[in-house]
């Protein structure tokens, strides 16, 4: 594992586990799987291995699951390939950009969420389409369950990877390899019922989700998500304490931080918080400087000088804003010393 | 008070605003960041303060 030390973003370098294992990978993953020679048989033994470790931490059926070399092309798979021209787009306003882009398009209704994360899901009709996440990567607030909707219902876990189940109805489901520590440039997507789904681009096989990938960062991924998954397991509790920590430094040492969610809302490794009055690149620049890498979804750090949409939509303070992603390699000692700057560098911008 | 924020990015028409409706009951903000208005909402969440959007751009703070 290269140095995670300072580094509160959200990606990783690639797990040390997958790292060591990736030039075995490429030697033995090169054949195409889907051809009948023997070298070809013995790349598709390895694909299934790998695709039964995602099916059994993501709780699918092994037939479900579909690589992506592009995890962004998944939320068209999923959303465009679950329509049919009478069906209605439902999304909610803290989706991903890749859902908003969509659902413009194809004329989308909006749902709003409250401060607390709280949405109220239509009931829809059976073709219906919910855009639903597991939780949100900005600020960890797990979504409610949407039970209640009678539609089809794609689910994004791009941000919580193996840590949140499905839920008990789902129709696609998309996770990004970058989540577990894994490659980039994969993605993994399931189909949960083959009849209600067809691939939306063009394609010979409607049933194909027609995306090449490499099966050697496949098989990575797979060793990379089993080794994070278990690490996570064993370090949930000490993340959640530091988690309570921060948020009580937070409430105690800092006036006026805006905090998104609660412990009991959001997942235990993602935190979100706003400080008034604060210029959030400075904020940024100078925990940089001090050796600190974080996130932030305040405008002057996004590419279009937009404020988070995911913020705005909550009714969240968008300026002053940090975003920490807790790895299962982060110490208390790392909190500890970031706390200790974070409440100088506020201190003194807002002089 | 009007208080002209126009072309000034995020935090400082905030930052301002703190500070004129320290002296005034009610501010007129002329604000054309795209952050203002949804930090208006939480600024004024946080603080106790209350606004109402009077036309584009434009926004009447009230203590």
């Amino acid at each position: 594992m290269g140095s995670v030390t300072g580094r509160f973003q959200s990606e990783t370098p690639l797990h040390s586990a997958a790292a060591a294992f990736l030039a075995d990978a490429f030697d033995r993953g090169w054949p195409d799987p889907a051809k009948i020679t023997n070298e070809s048989r013995r790349a598709a033994i390895l694909q299934n291995e790998a695709k039964e470790i995602f099916a059994s931490h993501f709780g699918v059926r092994l037939d479900q699951i579909r690589f992506l070399a592009d995890p962004e092309i998944g939320f068209h798979l999923g959303i465009s390939g679950l329509l049919s021209p009478e069906s209605t787009l439902y999304y909610t306003a803290v989706d991903r950009s890749e859902v908003y882009a969509i659902a413009e398009d194809l004329q989308g209704e909006r749902l709003d969420v409250a401060i607390d994360g709280l949405t109220e899901y239509p009931e829809g009709t059976t073709t219906d389409v919910l855009a639903w996440q597991t939780a949100n990567g900005e600020t960890g607030i797990r979504s409610q369950s949407p039970s209640n909707f009678g539609g089809r219902i794609f689910v994004d876990a791009t941000a919580s990877g193996s840590l949140l189940e499905l839920p008990e109805k789902w129709h696609c489901a998309l996770w990004n390899s970058r989540v577990w520590q894994g490659p980039a440039g994969l993605g993994v997507f399931a189909v949960a019922d083959s009849s209600v789904w067809r691939n939306p681009l063009p394609h010979v096989d409607s049933a194909a989700s027609s995306s090449n990938y490499s099966l050697p960062l496949a098989m990575a991924s797979a060793i990379a998500l089993e080794v994070s998954h278990r690490e996570y397991q064993e370090r949930q509790f000490a993340l959640t304490a530091i988690n309570a920590k921060i948020r009580e430094f937070l409430r105690s040492e800092i006036p006026e931080v805006d905090v998104a969610g609660t412990l009991n809302t959001t997942l235990p490794h993602l935190l979100s918080f706003s400080f008034l009055y604060v210029d959030a690149q400075m904020l940024v620049n100078e925990l940089d400087r001090r050796g600190f890498a974080i996130d932030s979804g305040s405008a002057c750090n996004s590419s279009n000088m937009e404020p988070s949409h995911v913020l705005a939509a909550m009714g969240l303070l968008t300026h002053g804003n940090v975003r920490l992603t807790l790895h299962p390699q982060t110490t208390e000692e790392q909190i500890d010393q970031l706390l200790i700057a974070l409440k100088e560098i506020v201190l003194e911008l807002r002089n | 008070m009007e208080l002209n924020c126009l072309g000034l990015r995020c935090p400082i028409p905030i930052i301002k605003l703190a500070q004129a409706i320290k002296e005034d009951l009610e501010v007129i903000l002329l604000s054309d960041d795209p952050a203002t208005e949804p930090d208006l909402e939480a600024w004024s969440r946080m603080t106790g303060h209350s606004f109402d959007k009077v036309g584009v751009a434009k926004y009447l703070v009230r203590r």
